[in-house]
């Protein structure tokens, strides 16, 4: 137990950092469903207006710091070493004391409950002057920012650790062009982080310094002050919370139509973008501030249609002429990609500045970033749990359980977050513990409180799913899907340093794939050498 | 081309902005776009799916440099009118200020957890707060300068019937021109979490007709037209 928590395998930090995420997400979706009750009619009284800040702070605060971020670099730490044929990361040190350094900081901001004052209630950006000492005092609020400052302060060094590695361990042949497309995700990801998380580290400690007298952010300037820092994290974090999921899609979806990832290149040059432009876009969150130039960030946010208009062309094209496989995994990697479409189109909506002066702060928002973090993420990390898990464990999960699980939270999700678009934009403001009676509100609410129930039971089987498939294990073996990367080379689970036999030759993003083809030519060319001399 | 915003006929000579008429025509463009999009692909997927599911041998095409460069135009055009509609309807709103001169302005406050509607003009101050509950009292189609402001935290003066809203900072003065173009009772809250008891932040508008409204402004705020007229 003690040397597993102290291992500096990256398998096991990786794991370990997987398995408390997960945690999170069941609780987190807990505060979901207890939201969910108190909103199921006009004018609750399931939590008191107290509670109520309490728990959704908490719910958005442990899914995004807890859960959809820390899984992301979970599984990069776990995937990139394997998929680029390195024996074991950069700086493994370094992870583990970022694994350290972001369990303290769960456990700090969630130590919050056991104040009289309450844990975080100002919302999962906690805008100043509301979170400074004046209006928010009380130490459950204090570790809220302590707890969020040391979770970053961890997720940066994963992020270093994993971003060495790519600099410095990949197999020889493994050139960056020839990095499968989860690793490349994955890049793009742990660059982000280092590159904005410094940000959040730096808000969080003014907040800090803020609340315990210095009076940073005050008045406009300072509140303007506030939102332009956070949101230069705010804003590449989310995607960081989206493309490693993308990239799990991709890769189930590859793996399922028997296909390499269509357009490798322009892929590539997506991503980097990409992630350009998630540094240029932070201010499509101030446009009702009139504190920042609404048309430039109308401008660099409306671009981003492009990037992510390739990644659905790379998906049609890998889909066209494919061999495909319906499995759960791949079920889950449509689900993604079909439902963040809807997470997309209500994002370019809001990234148009006279749309979102009526959708900013409403359900429309709400839906909006659910369809992308829970329609999207989500699915993909599903994706991505049936297609690995095979390799973490030796074991399959079992497929029935699997596609009930899939289509519970198909129809959860939906019935959850697309009334929530129409609430929105009929005029429900997010964060309220109680809405007045007004014509619809009761019935469309209703539908997104059953919707939440389904998803429930969804992650229910879920998690019925791991204990059976680990009970009773069906051996999976090293490579039960065909699959196209290196981490299906070697056994499952993988040895301490990852690779017991020599590496193929790596002659692409897909090498496996590639020895394949060239055995299925060579047997075509004998087989065509044979029949004819036995005719004569 | 793309008709212009339309105007509210019967505007007073200094409305230009019909801030519902202005959101309904951008709207008019993004929906269809964003429900095209979402059904078009969706099918597209759905369809390639189901034709390819029981294929044995899958064909090794793993690249179309020219189809894919040409789809980036498409996008790139795609974003760019959609940024000339957006900046076309953001022109108009943000810039009232410049071309109308509104008689009207009222003083709008946000302190935890009421709102405070002052009329300069008519020294009237309504509080929507728990105690009176009084409304906000506009006239129809007639520009007003809003003046927003927070004596405590950030809240978000919202009103979904003109599909505006705009933040009230703490010492700062946001000033917005508005139009109301329908008479009518609608409802507006805060937008943005202020603590405790932010759900509590609504307020009633009354949008009245102009001799309405001017009853109501000489009565200092006591007459209530919109009980007996509607
Ligand atoms: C079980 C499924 C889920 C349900 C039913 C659910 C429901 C909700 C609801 C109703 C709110 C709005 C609360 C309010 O504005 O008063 C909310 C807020 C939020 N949710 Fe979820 N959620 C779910 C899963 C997730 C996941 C997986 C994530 C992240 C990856 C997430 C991230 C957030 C965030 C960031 C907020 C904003 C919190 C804030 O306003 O500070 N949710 N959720
Ligand atoms: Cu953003
Ligand atoms: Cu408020």
């Amino acid at each position: 137990m003690i040397g597993s928590l102290t291992s500096t395998d990256h398998k096991r930090i990786a794991l370990n950092l997987g398995l408390m995420s997960l945690f999170y997400f069941v609780l987190g979706g807990c505060f979901a469903l207890m939201i969910r009750t108190q909103l199921a009619v006009p004018g609750g009284t399931f939590l008191s207006d107290q509670k109520y800040n309490e728990i959704f702070t908490m719910h958005g605060s442990t899914m995004i710091y807890l859960f959809v971020t820390p899984m992301s670099l979970a599984l990069a730490l776990y995937l990139v070493p394997l998929q680029i044929g390195a024996r074991a990361v950069a700086a493994p040190r370094v992870a583990l004391t970022g694994f350290w350094m972001w369990i303290f900081g769960g456990l700090i901001m969630q130590s919050g409950w056991l104040s009289t004052g309450g844990p975080g209630q100002d919302g999962w950006f906690s805008y100043a002057p509301l979170s400074s000492g004046t209006y928010t005092p009380g130490w459950g609020m204090d570790m809220w920012v302590l707890g969020v400052d040391l979770a970053a302060l961890g997720m940066i060094l994963i992020a270093v650790s994993v971003a060495l590695t790519i600099a410095r361990h990949r197999a020889p042949g493994m050139t960056t062009l020839r990095m499968p497309v989860f690793t490349w995700t994955a890049l793009v990801s742990v660059l982000m982080v280092i590159a904005a998380f410094p940000m959040l580290v730096v808000v969080m400690s003014l907040l800090f310094i803020d609340r315990h007298g210095a009076h940073i952010f005050v008045n406009f300037q300072g509140s303007v002050d506030y939102q332009n820092l956070f949101w230069f994290f705010g804003h590449p974090v989310v995607y960081v919370m989206f493309f490693p999921y993308l990239g799990c899609a991709a890769e189930a979806v590859a793996a399922n139509a028997h296909k390499r990832w269509f357009g490798y290149m322009a892929f590539v040059l997506s991503m980097m973008s990409f992630s350009v432009l998630s540094v240029s876009v932070w201010g499509h969150h101030m446009f009702v501030t009139g504190g920042v130039t609404n048309q430039y960030f109308a401008f660099t946010s409306t671009l981003l249609i492009v990037p992510a208009g390739i990644e659905y062309f790379d998906l049609i094209g890998t889909l066209l002429g494919g061999a495909i496989v319906m499995r759960t995994a791949m079920l889950f990697a449509l689900g993604f990609f079909v439902q963040f479409l809807i997470g997309g189109a209500s994002g370019i909506w809001t990234a148009s500045p006279v749309l979102d002066y009526h959708a900013y702060g409403s359900y429309f928002v709400v839906a909006h970033f659910h369809y992308t973090l829970f329609a999207g993420s989500v699915f993909g990390f599903f994706a991505g749990v049936y297609h690995w898990f095979p390799k973490v464990t030796g074991a399959r999960l079992r497929e029935g359980l699997g596609k009930v699980h899939f289509v519970l939270l198909l129809i959860g999700t939906n019935a959850t977050f697309f009334p929530q678009l129409i609430l929105g934009y009929d005029g429900m403001p997010r964060r309220i513990a109680n809405y007045p009676t007004h014509p619809g509100w009761q019935l469309l609410n209703d539908i997104s409180s059953v919707g939440a129930g389904i998803i429930a039971v969804g992650v229910a089987v879920f998690l019925a799913n791991l204990v059976v498939s680990l009970r009773r294990r069906e051996a999976a073996g090293d490579d039960p899907w065909e699959g196209q990367t290196l981490e299906w080379w070697t056994t499952s689970p993988p040895p301490r340093f990852n690779f017991e036999r020599p590496l193929p030759p790596i002659t692409s993003y897909a090498p496996l794939l590639d020895l394949r083809e060239r055995a299925a030519e060579l047997a075509e060319r004998a087989q065509e050498a044979q029949p004819r001399g036995a005719e004569v | 081309m793309p008709r212009a915003p339309p105007r509210e006929k019967r505007l007073s000579p200094f409305a230009l902005v019909n801030n519902r008429g202005i959101y309904s025509w951008l709207f008019s463009f993004y929906a269809p776009i964003g429900i095209g999009v979402v059904v078009l692909y969706t099918l597209i997927i759905v369809v390639a799916v189901l034709v390819y599911r029981r294929r044995k041998v899958p064909n090794r095409v793993h690249e179309a440099h020219r189809l894919e460069l040409s789809y980036v135009v498409v996008l790139i055009c795609m974003a760019t009118g959609l940024l000339y509609l957006t900046y076309t309807a953001e022109h108009k709103v943000d810039d009232a200020q410049a071309y109308e001169r509104p008689a009207l302005s009222i003083d709008v406050t946000g302190a935890r957890w009421e709102w405070l509607f002052h009329y300069p003009r008519y020294r009237i101050t309504n509080e929507s707060g728990a105690v009176g509950r009084q409304p906000l009292v506009v006239p129809v189609n007639e520009p007003i300068a809003f003046h927003i402001s927070s004596d405590d935290v950030i809240h978000s003066f919202w009103i979904p019937e003109i599909r505006f809203k705009r933040d009230a900072m703490p010492h700062h003065t946001e000033t917005v021109d508005l139009t109301f173009s329908r008479r009518g009772t609608f409802s507006g809250s805060c937008a943005e979490f202020c603590g405790l008891l932010h759900a509590d932040m609504v307020f009633t508008v009354h949008v009245l007709s102009d001799s309405a409204f001017r009853t109501w402004a000489a009565s200092g705020g006591k007459a209530a037209p919109w009980r007996t007229a509607s």
